[in-house]
């Protein structure tokens, strides 16, 4: 045992009010809903959520007034709800700081901060509102302390090496904490990812804190006898602790799939404030991770089940 | 070989649109594809006309075969028989190193120029509904050498300006100032193309070289290009009407429903009559 492994009460803890957070995933895939809904039940205020991509558990943190700031591209359900409907009506009433770049200036920011530099280069999005001056909300409500939030949104630069043109610098994305949910960490951290890993292994390294959700916690032995196949290393990894489906009602290739009715019937019930509270009532609040699993029951969690020839499941009923 | 076209009756408008889009596609082209109808449009392409294509999925498979329709571009369906499985920032890399021959994206509102916005509906620092956000959507439109949109066609979205530029067009905001230039003059080496048509629910649109105004190609069986003028609410060139668009052919259904997209997911089925 090296000590990393603690519960999943105990990683909420670690995320303080005011923090800034991101996760592994990508839209409705590998987000690690489990311990959302654990700060959720804390009561987690003023989170600065620093996404690559948001998706369902920005949606959740934001409809319970966990989040102050999102920075990021996107956000929404994919095919089960096109656009957040909670980000959307607490930006309406001004609830919450939204600081809009591209997908791949979020990714080329973490980047940067992954690899310790202050910013990246890029000539994505030039031309578009993104780099609208009057659109630095961040700068707006006077909050760019150049510490944690960056002193500009943007800096315009000539290529000052082969005369590219017009360049744009992003600052990097520096995060207090990262929470990746996986299918498989060693006792002493070592990540294994299975399928795509979309931005994880620069989200790990971004943030000062990592905290690994895995599905199983396996011998450290058994990851090292094929490093290849590894994702993020030992040392990156601070805390782990095990939650199997700890991603639903997102998918994890090669275990389950999207739980699409689920995340339908959220976006259909959450458009306003009181539709969540009540959702949070019954889903959330007065709950843990296995009585959760319990209200699923497992004639739905079976039939998310990944074929584990397939990786994804086909039981699940996708289309009309 | 003569191509054997659909009656009205056998198809409905998304397996035109698929069609439309599909063909936009050349063999051999590097495809950059969203989630939802441009991928069923993309694999149409690669079952028919361009069996050489290579598919990239934004959240990291590079060259992926996947005999299903994925629900997303983060599905495990993605990177059957992939090339290389990755992450975003090998698909973004790839994109602004210039491999991308041609990109699919949707939006929520179009300009003349091409700027599409999928940020917001009215005034930014006030709006009415935030939508998703830009996603990659402004990212493969500054780098892929050609650009698909696949629109709803609605006056209120052919707008004269778009409430938030989320994805860079023809004519663009030249910052700090704000001042609207060529888009060719703002990317500097990094210029590879823009947007090149426009596939709406009323007709198929591309864009003039010089000008990089919006004009209309062809419409969708039953639009006049008076009718489609009317649906816009700046001034549409319809001196360039090359005619109705093609039809889906029986070939091109059979893959969208046999083999593509049998679920239904993304194209519902045309109910037969009796």
């Amino acid at each position: 045992m090296t000590g990393k492994r603690i519960t999943l009460q105990q990683a909420a803890e670690i995320i303080k009010d005011g923090s800034s957070l991101t996760f592994s995933g990508f839209t409705i895939w590998r987000r690690p809903f489990a311990l959302v809904f654990e700060l959720i039940r804390q009561g987690r205020k003023g989170l600065h959520l620093i996404e690559v991509n948001g998706g369902p558990q920005t949606e959740f943190l934001v409809g319970a007034g966990c989040v102050d700031i999102w920075e990021s591209c996107w956000v929404g359900h994919e095919l089960y709800g096109k656009y957040g409907a909670n980000l959307s009506r607490k930006v309406g009433n001004k609830e919450i700081i939204v600081e809009d770049y591209s997908h791949a200036e979020m990714m080329f920011r973490f980047a940067a901060a992954a690899s310790g530099a202050p910013y990246a280069a890029t000539q994505t999005s030039l031309g578009t509102d993104l780099h609208n001056p009057e659109y630095d909300m961040l700068g707006r409500a006077g909050l760019r302390d150049g510490e944690r939030i960056p002193k500009h949104k943007y800096v315009f630069t000539e290529d000052p090496f082969y005369g590219a043109g017009k360049q744009v610098l992003v600052p990097a994305a520096k995060v207090d904490v990262a929470v990746m949910c996986v299918q498989q960490v060693g006792e002493e951290g070592t990540v294994r990812v299975n399928g795509q890993f979309y931005s994880d292994p620069e989200a790990a390294r971004a943030a000062d804190i990592t905290i690994v959700m895995a599905e199983e916690i396996v011998p450290e032995e058994y990851l090292r006898r094929e490093s290849d196949r590894n994702t993020i290393a030992s040392f990156e990894v601070d805390y782990i602790l095990e939650c199997p489906f700890g991603a639903h009602p997102t998918g994890m290739f090669g275990r389950y799939d999207v739980d699409g009715a689920f995340l339908k019937d959220f976006y259909g019930r959450t458009r306003t404030q009181e539709g969540f509270d009540d959702f949070a009532k019954e889903w959330i609040h007065g709950q843990d991770h296995h009585s959760y699993l319990e209200k699923l029951g497992w004639p739905r969690m079976l039939n998310l089940k990944a074929n584990t020839a397939l990786n994804y499941s086909t039981g699940v009923k996708r289309g009309q | 070989m003569e191509r054997n076209y659909a009656t009205p009756e056998e198809y409905g408008l998304p397996d035109l649109l698929c069609c439309a889009a599909s063909r936009e596609v050349k063999d051999n082209e590097i495809v950059f594809a969203g989630t939802g109808l441009p991928m069923v449009a993309i694999m149409l392409a690669q079952k028919t006309h361009a069996p050489n294509l290579k598919l990239i999925f934004e959240a990291g498979t590079l060259d992926g075969r996947p005999p299903q329709i994925p629900t997303s571009v983060g599905d495990a369906r993605c990177e059957m028989g992939a090339s290389r499985s990755s992450g975003l920032h090998d698909a973004f890399s790839v994109a602004q190193r210039g491999y991308v021959d041609l990109g699919f994206l949707g939006g929520a509102e179009v300009d003349e120029y091409g700027n599409v916005n999928t940020t917001c509906i009215g005034n930014y620092l006030e709006p009415e509904l935030r939508l998703t956000g830009s996603g990659g959507n402004p990212d493969i439109n500054s780098f892929a050498r050609r650009t698909v949109f696949i629109m709803v066609h609605e006056k209120r979205r052919f707008t004269e300006q778009v409430s938030y530029i989320t994805s860079p067009g023809w004519k663009v905001k030249k910052w700090p100032e704000g001042t609207l230039v060529h888009r060719k003059e703002l990317y500097g080496s990094a210029y590879r193309g823009g947007p090149s048509a426009v596939i709406s629910t009323a007709g198929v649109f591309r864009f003039d070289d010089e000008t990089g105004r919006i004009y209309l190609d062809t419409c969708h069986r039953g639009n006049t290009p008076e009718q489609i003028r009317e649906m816009c609410q700046f001034d549409l060139d319809i001196s360039r009407v090359s005619g109705e668009t093609l039809p889906p052919t029986r070939e091109e259904l059979h893959f969208i429903h046999s083999v593509l997209d049998p679920e239904q997911i993304f194209i519902p089925k045309v109910k037969q009559k009796g």
